[in-house]
C-alpha cells in the first residue's frame, strides 16, 4: 500500500502542499477531489518522484521511495495532456514501459495486444498517434499507462478535455479496468459526479491541504466544514 | 555541456554566421553602392526604368495569374477528400523545389523565350505557395460556417462571395506577396527565358556587375530592390489580421465530392492542373532525344558540347550540397535550439536570422564577391560556394527543423521516465529521435537549395567550382542541335536528383506540419 505522510512542497514561498497525508490499500480506488491549483497535481507528482518534497515521507510496502528516482518506482502516471509520444506509433507508444523493463519483443507485443483490447484499440495498432481523435488519445494514454503493471496508477483528470457524454462511459470504463486489473489507483478530478463514481474513498483538497477522507456518501452525509459540503454538491 | 556555454554557442555562432556572411557583406555592398555613379544617374536611366518596369508588372501579372491558376485545384484539395489526394498534393508542390534552371530550360523546350514563357514559368513555380498557403486555410475553415450561411438563404455563389473569400483574404494576401516577391527577384528563369532583351531588376544586377563590371551601378541597384522588397514585407504584414483564426478549426473538414457536378469540376480540374504541369517536364525530357540518343552521350563524351565538364559539374554539385547540408544543419540547428528555449530577444535574433529570406540569392552572390576578401581572402577558396548556398538555405533549415524541436515538450520527458526510463534512456529514445529527424529534414531541405542554387553561384563561381545548374546555364546560351539535346538532357538530370531528395526528405516529414 502507499503511505504519503506529512508532505510539505514549496513553490518560493508558497506551500504547494502543506502537510498532506493520504493512504491508498491494496487494490483501493481513491479519487483526489478539489479546485484547480489546490495541490492535487503536486500530490501526484511528488508521489511518482517527479518533485522532491521539501519534507515528508512516500512510502510503498513499509519502504521509503525518497532514495528511489522516477524510473525505478514502477508505478504508472497518466498525464492530462495524454504525453504521447509523437514520433511513434500506437503500439510502440503503449509497449515503451515493457521495453524499458527489458522484456523481450514477443511478450511485449503480446501484451501490448492485450492492453489495446482492453481499451478496443487492437485496430489502430499501426498508427502515428498524432492522426488520432482527443479519445482515441485517451484510450491510447491509458493503455500505455496500465500495459507495464504498475503497483499504484495516477490519472491527472483523465477525461477532462472530453465532451460530457464520453466522460461518462470512459470513467465506469477505467473504473472497471482498475477493479479488473486489482492494481490500486488514485484518480484526480474537480468534479465530484466523477470522484463519487470511481472512488472507494475521496480525499478532498483546499489550498494544499487534504480537508477530509471518507467514502463519498459519508462525505456529503457528514461533511467537515461548509465549504466541503458546497464542493462535494451536498 | 556547460549551462552557459550552451546558451552562448546556440546563439553566438549563428550569430556570427549571418553577421559575418550575410550583415557585413550587405554592409560592404551599400558602401559600394554610394561610391559609384550614384543614385540620381541611375534612376535617371532608361536600362534602369526598362528593367524597373517590366519588374514591376510582370511581378504582378505573374502573380495574378497564379492566384487564378491555383484557386480551382486548391478548392479540390482543401475541400474534399478523394483516392490519391495527398500524393496530389505532394505532386503540386514538386514544381516549388525544382532549380530555377530546370524550369527555364523546360519552358525554352516548350515555348521558346519571351514573356509568355517567362509568366508561365512564374505560374508553374509559385503554384504551391498558393495551394499551401491559402489551401491550409481553406481545409480549416468550418464547414458549418458555409452550411449556416446556405440555411439563411445564400447561393453558392453569395456563399463564395460573402463567407470563404472573406475568411481566405488573409491567406490570399500572405500569398500573393510572397509570390509577388518570388517574380519580383525572380533571376534564372529571366535570365534564360528572357533573352538578354526582358530584365528584372536582378538580371540588370547580374548584368552590370558580370558583364559591364560596374560595382556601383549593381550595388546601387541591388540596395533599391532591397528597399523595395522590405516595402512589400511590410505592408503584407500589416495587411494580415489574425481576427479569423476563431472561426477555423484545428482540424482538416474534408468531404467526400457530393453529386455527379462536384465530381466532375473535382476530377476536371484536379486533371487539368496536373497535365498543366506534367507538361514542361514531358517535353523536357522528350527534347533531351531531339537528336537521338546522342545528346545523352555527347553530355559524357571528352570532345562533347559540354567537353568533359559534366562529371566535374555534378561532383562540384554533390560535394557542395554535402557541405552545405553539414553547415546548414549545425548553424541552423544550433539557431532553432536558441530559439526553442523562448529566451529574452528571441523575437529579434529570429528576425535577422530571416533577413536572408528576403533578400535575393544574386544580392548575397554580389556582396560575397565584394566583401569577404577580409580578414582572410574567402573567395578563392572551396568553401565559398556551399557558404553562399548555407546562408540562403539556413532561413528554411530553421523553419523547418524549429516546429519539430519543440514538440519535444517537457511532460513528454517525465512521462518517458515515470514509464521507466533513465535518464540516459530518456534522451536515447524521446530527445534524440526527434531531434535527429528534425535535423535530417533540415539537410535534405539545405541540400535541395544548393543543388539548384543559381543565382549566388553564377557570381562566386569559376570554371574549376562549375556546378551542374551554371554548365546547364552556358550550355543553353550555344547554338546546335545537340547542344540542345544535351542542356535538356542535364536539366532532366538535375530535376531528377533533386526529385530523389524531395521524395526522402518527404517519407521523413510525414505526420508532421509546419510552413514548407
Amino acid at each position: 500500500m502507499l503511505d504519503v505522510r506529512d508532505v510539505t512542497v514549496l513553490f518560493g514561498e508558497k506551500a504547494a502542499l502543506d502537510g498532506v497525508s493520504l493512504t491508498v490499500a491494496t487494490e483501493e480506488i481513491v479519487g483526489l477531489l478539489g479546485p484547480s491549483g489546490s495541490g492535487k497535481s503536486t500530490l501526484l507528482r511528488v508521489i511518482a518522484g517527479l518533485e522532491a518534497p521539501r519534507s515528508g515521507i512516500v512510502a510503498f510496502d513499509g519502504v521509503d521511495l525518497g532514495g528511489t528516482p522516477v524510473h525505478e518506482r514502477r508505478f504508472g502516471l497518466m498525464f492530462q495532456s495524454y504525453a504521447l509520444f509523437p514520433h511513434m506509433t500506437v503500439a510502440a507508444n503503449v509497449g515503451f514501459g515493457l521495453r524499458m523493463q527489458g522484456l523481450p519483443d514477443n511478450q511485449v507485443d503480446a501484451r501490448v495486444k492485450e492492453a489495446l483490447a482492453w481499451v478496443d484499440l487492437r485496430e489502430l495498432a499501426h498508427r502515428k498517434v498524432d492522426r488520432l481523435s482527443g479519445g482515441e488519445q485517451q484510450r491510447v494514454a491509458l493503455a500505455r499507462t496500465l500495459a507495464p503493471w504498475p503497483r499504484l496508477v495516477m490519472l491527472d483528470e483523465p477525461v477532462g478535455s472530453l465532451d460530457r457524454q464520453l466522460r461518462k462511459r470512459l470513467v465506469e470504463d477505467i473504473g472497471r479496468l482498475l477493479k479488473q486489473q486489482r492494481i490500486a489507483g488514485i484518480y484526480v478530478t474537480h468534479d465530484h459526479e466523477e470522484a463519487a463514481a470511481i472512488s472507494d474513498r475521496v480525499a478532498v483538497m483546499r489550498g494544499g491541504r487534504v480537508v477530509q477522507i471518507a467514502p463519498y456518501l459519508e462525505l456529503v452525509a457528514n461533511p467537515a466544514d461548509e465549504w466541503v459540503a458546497s464542493f462535494v454538491g451536498a | 555541456m556547460n549551462r552557459r556555454l550552451w546558451p552562448a554557442l546556440t546563439i553566438g555562432l549563428p550569430a556570427l554566421f549571418i553577421g559575418y556572411l550575410f550583415l557585413y557583406p550587405l554592409g560592404r555592398m551599400f558602401w559600394i553602392s554610394l561610391s559609384g555613379a550614384g543614385f540620381v544617374e541611375v534612376f535617371g536611366s532608361s536600362r534602369f526604368r526598362e528593367a524597373a518596369w517590366f519588374t514591376l508588372w510582370q511581378a504582378a501579372v505573374s502573380t495574378v495569374l497564379t492566384l487564378v491558376a491555383a484557386l480551382p485545384v486548391t478548392w479540390a484539395i482543401s475541400r474534399f477528400s478523394f483516392w490519391g489526394r495527398d500524393a496530389i498534393r505532394a505532386l503540386v508542390t514538386v514544381p516549388f523545389a525544382l532549380p530555377t534552371v530546370v524550369v527555364g530550360a523546360a519552358f525554352l523546350a516548350l515555348s521558346g523565350r519571351g514573356i509568355i514563357a517567362i509568366l508561365a514559368a512564374h505560374v508553374f513555380f509559385n503554384l504551391a505557395v498558393v495551394v499551401r498557403t491559402v489551401g491550409g486555410v481553406w481545409s480549416r475553415i468550418d464547414p458549418r460556417v458555409e452550411e449556416a450561411a446556405a440555411v439563411l438563404g445564400a447561393s453558392p455563389l453569395r456563399r463564395l462571395r460573402e463567407v470563404t473569400l472573406p475568411l481566405l483574404r488573409p491567406a490570399l494576401f500572405s500569398a500573393a506577396a510572397i509570390v509577388f516577391l518570388f517574380c519580383f527577384t525572380s533571376f534564372g528563369t529571366v535570365l534564360i527565358l528572357g533573352g538578354g532583351r526582358l530584365r528584372t531588376l536582378e538580371v540588370e544586377i547580374y548584368q552590370q556587375a558580370v558583364s559591364f563590371l560596374d560595382l556601383g551601378t549593381a550595388g546601387a541597384l541591388a540596395v533599391i530592390q532591397l528597399a523595395v522588397v522590405v516595402a512589400v514585407l511590410v505592408i503584407s504584414a500589416r495587411l494580415q489580421t489574425r481576427a479569423t483564426e476563431l472561426t477555423l478549426s484545428s482540424e482538416t473538414n474534408l468531404s467526400r465530392p457530393r453529386g455527379r457536378r462536384q465530381r466532375t469540376a473535382v476530377v476536371a480540374v484536379v486533371t487539368a492542373t496536373l497535365a498543366a504541369l506534367a507538361a514542361p517536364m514531358t517535353v523536357l525530357v522528350v527534347r533531351s532525344f531531339d537528336a537521338g540518343a546522342t545528346g545523352w552521350l555527347e553530355l559524357f563524351a571528352n570532345d562533347g558540347p559540354a567537353a568533359t565538364r559534366t562529371l566535374p559539374a555534378i561532383r562540384n554539385s554533390l560535394v557542395f550540397a554535402t557541405v552545405t547540408a553539414i553547415i546548414a544543419v549545425v548553424i541552423g540547428g544550433l539557431a532553432a535550439a536558441a530559439l526553442a528555449r523562448r529566451g529574452r530577444g528571441a523575437g529579434w535574433f529570429d528576425t535577422i536570422l530571416m533577413l536572408p529570406l528576403g533578400t535575393s540569392a544574386v544580392t548575397i552572390g554580389f556582396g560575397f564577391l565584394v566583401a569577404l576578401d577580409r580578414p582572410i581572402d574567402l573567395r578563392g577558396t572551396l568553401l565559398l560556394i556551399p557558404l553562399a548556398h548555407a546562408v540562403v538555405a539556413i532561413p528554411f533549415v530553421v523553419r523547418v527543423t524549429l516546429p519539430l524541436i519543440r514538440s519535444i515538450r517537457h511532460d513528454l520527458r517525465e512521462a518517458a521516465a515515470v514509464l521507466g526510463a533513465s535518464p540516459a534512456r530518456v534522451w536515447k529514445e524521446i530527445d534524440f529521435p526527434i531531434i535527429a529527424r528534425a535535423l535530417a529534414v533540415g539537410a535534405g531541405f539545405a541540400a535541395i537549395i544548393s543543388l539548384g542554387e543559381f543565382g549566388a553561384t553564377s557570381f562566386i563561381a569559376r570554371p574549376a567550382t562549375a556546378t551542374v545548374p551554371t554548365v546547364l546555364f552556358q550550355l543553353l546560351g550555344r547554338p546546335g542541335q545537340v547542344t540542345f539535346a544535351s542542356a535538356m538532357a542535364m536539366a532532366v538530370l538535375l530535376a531528377g536528383l533533386t526529385a530523389i531528395i524531395i521524395l526522402s526528405v518527404d517519407r521523413l516529414r510525414a505526420g508532421t506540419t509546419g510552413s514548407f
